[in-house]
Protein backbone atom coordinates (compact mmCIF):
# COMPACT_ATOMS: atom_id res chain seq x y z
CA UNK A 1 0.00 0.00 0.00
CA UNK A 2 1.33 3.17 -0.80
CA UNK A 3 2.32 6.03 1.93
CA UNK A 4 -0.22 8.49 3.31
CA UNK A 5 -0.18 11.65 0.87
CA UNK A 6 1.44 14.17 2.71
CA UNK A 7 -1.00 16.79 4.70
CA UNK A 8 0.20 20.58 4.27
CA UNK A 9 1.23 21.18 7.77
CA UNK A 10 -0.37 25.13 6.88
CA UNK A 11 -3.47 23.84 5.68
CA UNK A 12 -5.65 22.39 9.11
CA UNK A 13 -7.91 25.06 10.76
CA UNK A 14 -10.63 24.85 8.34
CA UNK A 15 -12.45 21.39 9.05
CA UNK A 16 -14.06 21.07 6.01
CA UNK A 17 -11.26 21.57 3.38
CA UNK A 18 -7.54 20.26 3.74
CA UNK A 19 -4.86 20.68 1.13
CA UNK A 20 -2.54 17.20 0.89
CA UNK A 21 0.51 17.12 -1.90
CA UNK A 22 1.37 13.80 -3.75
CA UNK A 23 4.36 14.28 -5.56
CA UNK A 24 4.20 17.12 -7.73
CA UNK A 25 0.37 17.26 -7.31
CA UNK A 26 -1.53 19.67 -5.04
CA UNK A 27 -4.65 18.18 -3.59
CA UNK A 28 -7.67 19.22 -0.95
CA UNK A 29 -9.87 16.51 0.63
CA UNK A 30 -13.39 18.53 1.33
CA UNK A 31 -15.67 16.85 3.82
CA UNK A 32 -19.42 16.39 2.96
CA UNK A 33 -20.22 20.03 3.83
CA UNK A 34 -17.38 21.41 2.36
CA UNK A 35 -18.29 19.17 -0.67
CA UNK A 36 -21.62 20.78 -0.82
CA UNK A 37 -20.10 24.48 -0.86
CA UNK A 38 -17.79 22.68 -3.80
CA UNK A 39 -20.88 21.84 -5.89
CA UNK A 40 -22.71 24.96 -5.68
CA UNK A 41 -19.12 26.81 -6.63
CA UNK A 42 -19.07 24.79 -9.68
CA UNK A 43 -22.41 25.85 -10.55
CA UNK A 44 -21.76 29.58 -9.98
CA UNK A 45 -21.44 32.36 -13.09
CA UNK A 46 -18.40 33.26 -11.55
CA UNK A 47 -16.23 30.89 -10.58
CA UNK A 48 -15.52 29.31 -14.28
CA UNK A 49 -14.50 33.32 -15.31
CA UNK A 50 -12.37 34.11 -12.45
CA UNK A 51 -10.49 30.91 -13.58
CA UNK A 52 -10.32 32.27 -16.63
CA UNK A 53 -8.82 35.53 -15.74
CA UNK A 54 -6.25 33.79 -13.92
CA UNK A 55 -7.92 34.94 -10.12
CA UNK A 56 -8.59 31.77 -9.29
CA UNK A 57 -6.13 28.64 -9.30
CA UNK A 58 -7.43 26.26 -11.53
CA UNK A 59 -9.26 23.57 -9.99
CA UNK A 60 -10.35 20.35 -11.08
CA UNK A 61 -12.78 17.53 -9.24
CA UNK A 62 -11.06 13.89 -9.58
CA UNK A 63 -12.54 10.70 -8.62
CA UNK A 64 -9.34 9.32 -6.31
CA UNK A 65 -10.69 8.74 -3.15
CA UNK A 66 -6.88 7.39 -2.08
CA UNK A 67 -4.72 10.43 -2.71
CA UNK A 68 -6.27 11.56 0.22
CA UNK A 69 -6.71 8.95 2.49
CA UNK A 70 -5.99 10.11 5.86
CA UNK A 71 -6.33 9.13 8.93
CA UNK A 72 -8.82 11.46 11.25
CA UNK A 73 -10.19 13.62 7.72
CA UNK A 74 -12.58 11.31 5.68
CA UNK A 75 -13.02 13.23 2.20
CA UNK A 76 -16.00 13.57 0.91
CA UNK A 77 -14.19 14.35 -2.13
CA UNK A 78 -11.02 15.39 -3.98
CA UNK A 79 -9.83 18.37 -5.93
CA UNK A 80 -6.70 18.84 -7.52
CA UNK A 81 -5.26 22.27 -8.05
CA UNK A 82 -2.39 23.74 -10.43
CA UNK A 83 0.85 24.62 -8.86
CA UNK A 84 1.81 28.02 -8.33
CA UNK A 85 5.01 28.81 -9.06
CA UNK A 86 6.94 29.67 -5.76
CA UNK A 87 4.69 29.91 -2.48
CA UNK A 88 5.46 33.25 -0.53
CA UNK A 89 3.85 35.27 2.33
CA UNK A 90 2.33 38.68 2.90
CA UNK A 91 5.37 39.34 5.50
CA UNK A 92 7.49 39.27 2.52
CA UNK A 93 5.37 41.26 -0.31
CA UNK A 94 5.56 45.26 -0.51
CA UNK A 95 2.75 47.26 0.38
CA UNK A 96 1.04 47.13 -3.60
CA UNK A 97 1.29 43.28 -3.52
CA UNK A 98 -1.06 43.44 -0.75
CA UNK A 99 -3.21 45.88 -1.18
CA UNK A 100 -3.49 43.74 -4.71
CA UNK A 101 -4.38 41.01 -2.62
CA UNK A 102 -6.55 42.43 -0.65
CA UNK A 103 -8.41 43.88 -3.95
CA UNK A 104 -8.32 40.67 -5.16
CA UNK A 105 -9.79 38.99 -1.77
CA UNK A 106 -12.83 41.43 -2.05
CA UNK A 107 -13.59 41.17 -5.82
CA UNK A 108 -14.03 37.33 -5.25
CA UNK A 109 -16.34 38.27 -2.70
CA UNK A 110 -18.30 40.52 -4.86
CA UNK A 111 -18.36 38.03 -6.97
CA UNK A 112 -19.67 35.95 -4.37
CA UNK A 113 -22.20 37.35 -2.64
CA UNK A 114 -24.24 38.06 -6.05
CA UNK A 115 -24.37 34.46 -6.64
CA UNK A 116 -25.38 34.17 -2.63
CA UNK A 117 -21.93 32.66 -1.65
CA UNK A 118 -18.99 34.20 0.50
CA UNK A 119 -15.27 33.98 1.99
CA UNK A 120 -15.51 32.28 4.64
CA UNK A 121 -11.95 33.96 6.02
CA UNK A 122 -9.86 36.51 4.58
CA UNK A 123 -6.54 35.58 5.02
CA UNK A 124 -3.67 36.64 2.44
CA UNK A 125 -2.01 33.14 2.87
CA UNK A 126 -5.22 32.16 0.67
CA UNK A 127 -3.43 34.43 -1.92
CA UNK A 128 -0.17 33.22 -3.81
CA UNK A 129 1.40 34.69 -7.10
CA UNK A 130 2.54 34.19 -10.82
CA UNK A 131 5.22 37.04 -10.85
CA UNK A 132 2.92 40.00 -10.96
CA UNK A 133 -0.34 38.46 -10.84
CA UNK A 134 -2.42 37.78 -7.69
CA UNK A 135 -4.03 34.12 -7.71
CA UNK A 136 -6.50 32.88 -4.81
CA UNK A 137 -5.60 29.85 -3.77
CA UNK A 138 -8.17 28.63 -1.65
CA UNK A 139 -11.28 27.48 -2.93
CA UNK A 140 -12.42 26.02 0.03
CA UNK A 141 -12.88 28.80 1.35
CA UNK A 142 -16.26 29.77 -0.73
CA UNK A 143 -19.36 28.48 1.12
CA UNK A 144 -23.25 28.93 0.88
CA UNK A 145 -24.05 32.59 2.29
CA UNK A 146 -25.55 31.50 5.52
CA UNK A 147 -28.36 33.55 6.39
CA UNK A 148 -28.60 36.62 7.94
CA UNK A 149 -24.97 36.11 9.19
CA UNK A 150 -22.69 38.72 9.23
CA UNK A 151 -19.53 37.79 7.30
CA UNK A 152 -17.16 35.84 9.36
CA UNK A 153 -13.91 37.26 7.41
CA UNK A 154 -14.33 41.02 8.21
CA UNK A 155 -11.98 41.07 11.57
CA UNK A 156 -9.63 38.93 9.91
CA UNK A 157 -9.73 41.03 6.69
CA UNK A 158 -9.16 44.22 9.28
CA UNK A 159 -6.05 42.27 10.91
CA UNK A 160 -4.81 41.03 7.46
CA UNK A 161 -5.20 43.57 4.96
CA UNK A 162 -6.41 46.53 6.10
CA UNK A 163 -4.86 47.69 9.13
CA UNK A 164 -1.47 46.42 7.95
CA UNK A 165 -1.97 48.73 4.90
CA UNK A 166 -3.60 51.89 6.79
CA UNK A 167 -0.35 51.42 9.04
CA UNK A 168 2.58 51.44 6.05
CA UNK A 169 0.03 54.31 4.22
CA UNK A 170 -0.50 56.46 7.02
CA UNK A 171 2.09 56.57 9.71
CA UNK A 172 4.82 54.93 7.83
CA UNK A 173 5.06 52.07 9.85
CA UNK A 174 6.66 48.82 8.14
CA UNK A 175 3.73 46.29 8.58
CA UNK A 176 6.39 42.86 7.39
CA UNK A 177 7.53 42.72 10.52
CA UNK A 178 4.46 42.86 12.54
CA UNK A 179 3.02 40.47 9.94
CA UNK A 180 6.18 38.35 11.04
CA UNK A 181 6.02 38.58 14.32
CA UNK A 182 2.15 37.65 14.58
CA UNK A 183 0.60 35.53 11.75
CA UNK A 184 -3.12 36.65 12.96
CA UNK A 185 -2.01 40.27 12.09
CA UNK A 186 -2.31 43.33 13.37
CA UNK A 187 -5.44 43.38 15.80
CA UNK A 188 -8.43 47.20 16.03
CA UNK A 189 -6.83 48.03 19.17
CA UNK A 190 -2.97 47.58 18.36
CA UNK A 191 -3.47 49.52 14.76
CA UNK A 192 -5.61 52.11 17.17
CA UNK A 193 -2.44 52.37 19.45
CA UNK A 194 -0.62 53.80 16.59
CA UNK A 195 -3.36 55.58 14.36
CA UNK A 196 -4.32 58.26 17.23
CA UNK A 197 -4.63 61.90 16.67
CA UNK A 198 -4.21 63.22 13.45
CA UNK A 199 -4.28 60.12 11.62
CA UNK A 200 -7.94 59.59 13.16
CA UNK A 201 -8.93 61.96 10.05
CA UNK A 202 -7.65 59.42 7.55
CA UNK A 203 -9.93 57.79 5.27
CA UNK A 204 -11.31 54.25 7.31
CA UNK A 205 -9.45 55.27 10.30
CA UNK A 206 -12.80 55.76 12.14
CA UNK A 207 -15.07 53.41 11.22
CA UNK A 208 -12.61 50.59 10.83
CA UNK A 209 -10.08 51.00 13.39
CA UNK A 210 -11.17 53.36 16.60
CA UNK A 211 -15.09 52.44 16.28
CA UNK A 212 -13.50 48.74 15.67
CA UNK A 213 -11.41 49.14 18.55
CA UNK A 214 -14.06 50.57 21.00
CA UNK A 215 -16.67 47.91 20.01
CA UNK A 216 -14.56 44.90 20.75
CA UNK A 217 -13.81 46.24 23.89
CA UNK A 218 -17.27 46.56 24.88
CA UNK A 219 -18.90 43.99 23.03
CA UNK A 220 -16.41 41.46 24.09
CA UNK A 221 -18.79 39.19 26.02
CA UNK A 222 -22.56 39.88 24.08
CA UNK A 223 -23.72 37.72 21.89
CA UNK A 224 -23.65 40.29 19.21
CA UNK A 225 -24.50 37.44 16.34
CA UNK A 226 -27.91 36.38 17.87
CA UNK A 227 -28.78 39.99 18.23
CA UNK A 228 -27.98 40.99 14.52
CA UNK A 229 -29.43 38.23 13.14
CA UNK A 230 -32.80 39.50 15.41
CA UNK A 231 -32.75 43.12 13.87
CA UNK A 232 -32.64 41.55 10.45
CA UNK A 233 -29.02 41.19 9.38
CA UNK A 234 -29.21 40.58 5.54
CA UNK A 235 -26.69 40.51 3.00
CA UNK A 236 -27.16 43.96 1.44
CA UNK A 237 -25.19 44.85 4.58
CA UNK A 238 -22.11 42.92 3.76
CA UNK A 239 -22.76 44.26 -0.11
CA UNK A 240 -22.39 48.07 1.15
CA UNK A 241 -19.63 47.28 4.15
CA UNK A 242 -17.61 45.14 1.22
CA UNK A 243 -17.97 47.96 -1.60
CA UNK A 244 -16.67 50.73 0.77
CA UNK A 245 -13.91 48.53 1.62
CA UNK A 246 -12.98 48.19 -1.90
CA UNK A 247 -12.91 52.37 -2.49
CA UNK A 248 -10.61 52.41 0.98
CA UNK A 249 -8.39 50.27 -0.20
CA UNK A 250 -8.26 51.01 -3.73
CA UNK A 251 -7.16 54.83 -2.44
CA UNK A 252 -3.99 53.58 -0.10
CA UNK A 253 -0.76 54.44 -1.41
CA UNK A 254 2.24 54.01 -0.31
CA UNK A 255 5.48 54.61 -2.10
CA UNK A 256 4.51 56.64 -5.25
CA UNK A 257 7.63 59.02 -4.51
CA UNK A 258 9.78 56.33 -3.99
CA UNK A 259 11.09 55.17 -7.48
CA UNK A 260 14.05 56.03 -6.93
CA UNK A 261 16.31 52.94 -6.76
CA UNK A 262 17.67 53.45 -3.05
CA UNK A 263 20.90 52.11 -3.58
CA UNK A 264 22.26 53.04 -7.19
CA UNK A 265 25.78 53.73 -5.73
CA UNK A 266 26.57 50.21 -6.15
CA UNK A 267 25.87 50.42 -9.89
CA UNK A 268 27.32 53.69 -10.30
CA UNK A 269 31.08 53.24 -11.03
CA UNK A 270 30.42 50.80 -13.77
CA UNK A 271 30.63 52.37 -17.14
CA UNK A 272 28.38 50.80 -19.72
CA UNK A 273 30.98 48.64 -21.40
CA UNK A 274 31.55 46.79 -18.07
CA UNK A 275 27.51 46.81 -17.22
CA UNK A 276 27.72 45.29 -20.90
CA UNK A 277 30.26 42.19 -19.97
CA UNK A 278 28.48 41.83 -16.56
CA UNK A 279 24.76 41.64 -18.26
CA UNK A 280 26.33 39.21 -20.94
CA UNK A 281 28.56 36.91 -17.90
CA UNK A 282 25.20 36.59 -16.47
CA UNK A 283 23.13 35.84 -19.52
CA UNK A 284 25.28 33.30 -20.37
CA UNK A 285 25.72 31.75 -17.41
CA UNK A 286 21.50 31.17 -17.11
CA UNK A 287 21.75 29.76 -20.68
CA UNK A 288 23.99 26.96 -20.23
CA UNK A 289 22.20 25.72 -16.52
CA UNK A 290 18.70 26.45 -18.04
CA UNK A 291 17.47 26.79 -14.44
CA UNK A 292 13.61 25.81 -13.40
CA UNK A 293 14.18 28.29 -10.40
CA UNK A 294 16.46 31.45 -10.36
CA UNK A 295 17.40 33.18 -6.97
CA UNK A 296 18.18 37.00 -7.38
CA UNK A 297 19.45 37.63 -4.27
CA UNK A 298 20.17 41.61 -3.79
CA UNK A 299 17.90 42.05 -6.58
CA UNK A 300 17.82 45.92 -7.08
CA UNK A 301 16.06 47.02 -9.45
CA UNK A 302 15.85 43.48 -10.86
CA UNK A 303 17.70 44.13 -14.18
CA UNK A 304 19.27 40.74 -13.40
CA UNK A 305 16.46 39.37 -12.89
CA UNK A 306 15.15 40.00 -16.23
CA UNK A 307 18.09 38.99 -17.56
CA UNK A 308 17.55 35.67 -15.85
CA UNK A 309 14.26 35.37 -17.06
CA UNK A 310 14.99 35.25 -20.35
CA UNK A 311 16.35 31.70 -19.81
CA UNK A 312 14.41 30.51 -16.49
CA UNK A 313 11.65 28.72 -15.55
CA UNK A 314 10.55 31.24 -13.02
CA UNK A 315 12.70 33.48 -10.98
CA UNK A 316 12.56 35.10 -6.95
CA UNK A 317 14.27 38.16 -6.71
CA UNK A 318 14.75 39.06 -3.11
CA UNK A 319 15.55 42.64 -1.78
CA UNK A 320 15.50 43.78 1.54
CA UNK A 321 14.50 47.54 0.39
CA UNK A 322 10.90 47.81 0.34
CA UNK A 323 10.83 50.87 -1.30
CA UNK A 324 12.96 48.72 -3.73
CA UNK A 325 10.62 46.08 -4.39
CA UNK A 326 7.71 48.80 -4.23
CA UNK A 327 8.98 50.52 -7.62
CA UNK A 328 10.04 46.85 -8.93
CA UNK A 329 6.99 45.16 -8.60
CA UNK A 330 4.85 48.50 -9.63
CA UNK A 331 7.49 47.57 -12.92
CA UNK A 332 6.51 44.55 -13.54
CA UNK A 333 2.74 45.09 -12.65
CA UNK A 334 3.30 47.52 -15.11
CA UNK A 335 4.36 45.01 -17.78
CA UNK A 336 2.31 41.60 -16.51
CA UNK A 337 5.37 40.11 -15.59
CA UNK A 338 4.52 36.59 -14.81
CA UNK A 339 8.12 35.08 -14.51
CA UNK A 340 9.61 37.12 -11.76
CA UNK A 341 8.67 36.83 -8.23
CA UNK A 342 9.79 40.12 -6.05
CA UNK A 343 10.11 39.92 -1.85
CA UNK A 344 11.01 42.34 0.25
CA UNK A 345 13.77 39.95 2.90
CA UNK A 346 16.66 40.91 4.90
CA UNK A 347 18.48 38.27 4.16
CA UNK A 348 20.66 38.14 7.31
CA UNK A 349 17.56 37.63 8.76
CA UNK A 350 15.47 35.63 6.68
CA UNK A 351 11.61 34.29 7.03
CA UNK A 352 11.76 31.76 9.66
CA UNK A 353 9.62 28.40 10.16
CA UNK A 354 6.35 29.85 11.82
CA UNK A 355 2.69 29.32 13.21
CA UNK A 356 1.96 25.78 15.03
CA UNK A 357 5.21 23.78 15.39
CA UNK A 358 6.79 26.25 13.59
CA UNK A 359 5.79 24.11 10.17
CA UNK A 360 2.40 26.02 8.76
CA UNK A 361 4.81 28.44 7.44
CA UNK A 362 8.49 27.74 5.37
CA UNK A 363 11.67 29.57 5.47
CA UNK A 364 12.49 30.13 1.65
CA UNK A 365 14.66 27.43 0.81
CA UNK A 366 11.81 24.73 2.52
CA UNK A 367 9.24 26.11 -0.38
CA UNK A 368 11.99 25.42 -3.63
CA UNK A 369 15.65 25.43 -4.15
CA UNK A 370 17.05 27.28 -6.48
CA UNK A 371 19.21 25.96 -9.90
CA UNK A 372 20.50 29.17 -9.74
CA UNK A 373 21.47 31.65 -7.28
CA UNK A 374 22.60 35.48 -8.32
CA UNK A 375 24.57 37.16 -5.64
CA UNK A 376 25.17 40.53 -7.51
CA UNK A 377 26.87 43.69 -5.63
CA UNK A 378 25.80 41.02 -1.99
CA UNK A 379 28.59 39.59 -0.33
CA UNK A 380 29.85 42.87 0.88
CA UNK A 381 26.97 43.79 2.61
CA UNK A 382 26.30 40.75 4.01
CA UNK A 383 29.78 40.04 5.00
CA UNK A 384 30.87 43.99 6.35
CA UNK A 385 27.17 45.69 6.98
CA UNK A 386 25.77 42.69 8.33
CA UNK A 387 29.24 41.16 9.87
CA UNK A 388 28.01 37.57 8.48
CA UNK A 389 31.14 35.93 8.11
CA UNK A 390 32.21 35.25 4.10
CA UNK A 391 32.46 31.34 5.41
CA UNK A 392 28.70 31.39 6.25
CA UNK A 393 27.65 33.30 3.85
CA UNK A 394 29.17 30.83 1.34
CA UNK A 395 28.05 27.73 3.51
CA UNK A 396 24.74 28.85 3.31
CA UNK A 397 24.70 29.19 -0.69
CA UNK A 398 26.66 26.10 -1.19
CA UNK A 399 23.51 24.22 1.19
CA UNK A 400 21.48 25.24 -1.88
CA UNK A 401 22.58 23.09 -4.16
CA UNK A 402 22.28 25.26 -6.88
CA UNK A 403 25.22 27.45 -9.31
CA UNK A 404 26.00 30.69 -8.29
CA UNK A 405 27.00 33.92 -10.07
CA UNK A 406 28.66 35.84 -7.53
CA UNK A 407 30.27 39.16 -7.13
CA UNK A 408 32.79 40.42 -5.35
CA UNK A 409 33.74 43.54 -4.39
CA UNK A 410 37.30 44.06 -2.99
CA UNK A 411 38.29 46.50 -0.30
CA UNK A 412 39.30 49.34 -2.49
CA UNK A 413 35.80 49.61 -4.44
CA UNK A 414 34.00 52.96 -3.58
CA UNK A 415 31.16 50.77 -1.75
CA UNK A 416 33.09 48.55 0.24
CA UNK A 417 35.43 51.39 1.52
CA UNK A 418 32.12 52.74 2.89
CA UNK A 419 30.73 49.80 4.47
CA UNK A 420 34.18 49.96 6.16
CA UNK A 421 34.64 53.27 7.08
CA UNK A 422 31.90 52.88 9.35
CA UNK A 423 33.79 50.01 11.19
CA UNK A 424 36.90 50.20 13.32
CA UNK A 425 40.03 50.36 11.39
CA UNK A 426 41.13 46.87 11.60
CA UNK A 427 38.25 45.07 11.01
CA UNK A 428 37.28 42.07 8.76
CA UNK A 429 40.79 41.27 8.38
CA UNK A 430 39.77 38.43 6.43
CA UNK A 431 37.96 40.31 4.11
CA UNK A 432 39.76 40.11 0.62
CA UNK A 433 39.95 38.61 -2.41
CA UNK A 434 42.48 35.78 -1.78
CA UNK A 435 40.48 34.53 1.08
CA UNK A 436 37.42 35.09 -0.99
CA UNK A 437 38.52 33.08 -3.68
CA UNK A 438 39.92 29.92 -1.62
CA UNK A 439 36.67 29.90 0.38
CA UNK A 440 34.27 30.01 -2.62
CA UNK A 441 36.56 27.19 -4.39
CA UNK A 442 36.71 24.83 -1.24
CA UNK A 443 32.99 24.47 -1.86
CA UNK A 444 32.25 25.26 -5.37
CA UNK A 445 33.80 24.79 -8.22
CA UNK A 446 34.92 27.46 -10.26
CA UNK A 447 34.37 27.65 -13.84
CA UNK A 448 35.00 31.25 -14.94
CA UNK A 449 35.88 34.67 -13.14
CA UNK A 450 35.86 37.73 -14.94
CA UNK A 451 37.60 41.25 -13.40
CA UNK A 452 34.96 43.96 -13.78
CA UNK A 453 34.84 47.99 -12.53
CA UNK A 454 39.17 47.62 -13.19
CA UNK A 455 39.87 45.16 -11.52
CA UNK A 456 37.91 46.60 -8.26
CA UNK A 457 35.04 43.93 -8.52
CA UNK A 458 35.25 40.53 -9.55
CA UNK A 459 32.51 38.03 -11.08
CA UNK A 460 32.27 34.49 -10.74
CA UNK A 461 30.20 31.70 -12.29
CA UNK A 462 30.51 28.24 -9.48
CA UNK A 463 28.72 24.92 -9.43
CA UNK A 464 28.19 22.64 -6.91
CA UNK A 465 30.93 19.91 -5.74
CA UNK B 1 -29.56 24.20 12.10
CA UNK B 2 -27.57 27.38 12.48
CA UNK B 3 -24.03 26.86 10.88
CA UNK B 4 -20.75 28.61 13.03
CA UNK B 5 -18.29 29.72 11.05
CA UNK B 6 -14.69 28.26 12.11
CA UNK B 7 -13.51 31.78 12.31
CA UNK B 8 -14.53 33.39 15.14
CA UNK B 9 -15.86 36.79 13.84
CA UNK B 10 -15.52 39.08 16.69
CA UNK B 11 -18.71 40.53 18.75
CA UNK B 12 -17.51 43.79 18.37
CA UNK B 13 -16.91 43.33 14.44
CA UNK B 14 -20.35 41.99 14.10
CA UNK B 15 -21.62 45.18 15.61
CA UNK B 16 -19.63 47.05 13.17
CA UNK B 17 -21.18 45.54 10.13
CA UNK B 18 -24.00 46.42 11.34
CA UNK B 19 -23.37 49.79 11.24
CA UNK B 20 -21.32 49.96 8.41
CA UNK B 21 -23.74 48.63 5.95
CA UNK B 22 -24.94 51.70 4.55
CA UNK B 23 -28.63 52.81 4.46
CA UNK B 24 -29.48 49.22 4.86
CA UNK B 25 -27.75 49.34 7.95
CA UNK B 26 -29.76 52.46 9.91
CA UNK B 27 -33.43 50.02 10.28
CA UNK B 28 -31.19 47.53 11.54
CA UNK B 29 -29.03 49.49 13.74
CA UNK B 30 -32.41 50.86 15.27
CA UNK B 31 -34.06 47.80 15.87
CA UNK B 32 -30.75 46.71 17.46
CA UNK B 33 -30.54 49.17 20.12
CA UNK B 34 -34.45 49.38 20.48
CA UNK B 35 -33.74 45.79 21.44
CA UNK B 36 -31.30 46.03 23.90
CA UNK B 37 -33.56 49.12 25.40
CA UNK B 38 -36.42 46.95 26.14
CA UNK B 39 -33.84 44.90 27.80
CA UNK B 40 -32.78 47.10 29.84
CA UNK B 41 -36.32 48.36 30.89
CA UNK B 42 -36.81 44.63 31.20
CA UNK B 43 -39.85 44.71 29.08
CA UNK B 44 -37.91 41.99 26.94
CA UNK B 45 -36.36 38.97 28.33
CA UNK B 46 -32.17 39.15 27.33
CA UNK B 47 -32.10 38.02 23.65
CA UNK B 48 -28.00 37.69 24.18
CA UNK B 49 -28.25 34.83 25.87
CA UNK B 50 -25.95 32.11 24.22
CA UNK B 51 -27.01 28.93 23.75
CA UNK B 52 -26.15 26.52 26.65
CA UNK B 53 -23.44 24.44 24.70
CA UNK B 54 -21.52 27.00 23.33
CA UNK B 55 -21.52 29.62 26.07
CA UNK B 56 -18.05 27.54 27.15
CA UNK B 57 -16.72 27.47 23.55
CA UNK B 58 -16.93 31.50 23.71
CA UNK B 59 -15.09 32.28 26.77
CA UNK B 60 -11.91 32.32 25.07
CA UNK B 61 -12.56 33.36 21.58
CA UNK B 62 -10.18 31.65 19.07
CA UNK B 63 -9.44 33.45 15.86
CA UNK B 64 -8.16 31.31 13.27
CA UNK B 65 -6.62 32.08 10.26
CA UNK B 66 -6.84 30.48 6.86
CA UNK B 67 -5.86 27.19 5.41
Amino acid sequence: MPPEPAADPGSFRDPDSRVFRDGDRILRALSDRGLSDWERLVGSSFFGRMQEEGKIVPTERIEDPEATRHEGFPAAATLRHARVPFVSYPYEWPFSMLRDAALLQLELLRAALAEDMILKDASPFNVQWHGSRPVFIDVGSFELLPDGEPWAGYRQFCCLFLNPLMLQAYAELPFQSWLRGSLEGIEPAEARAVLRGRHTLRAGVLAHVALHARLERREGERDTRTEVKKAGFRKELIEANVARLQKLVGKLDWGSEKTAWSDYSDRAHYDAEELERKDRFVRETCASVGPGLTWDLGSNDGRYSRIAAEHSGYVVAVDGDHATVEALYRDLREARDERILPLVMDLADQSPARGWRGAERGRLEERGRPDLILCLALVHHLSIAANVPLAEVLDWLASLGGTVVIEFAGRDDEMVKRLLSRKRDDAHPDYTLESFEQALGQRFEIVRREPLASGLRTLYEARPR
Amino acid sequence: MTLLAYLDPGSGSILLQALLGGAAAIAITGKLWWARLLTILRIRKDPVDPPAESASARDEPERSRAS
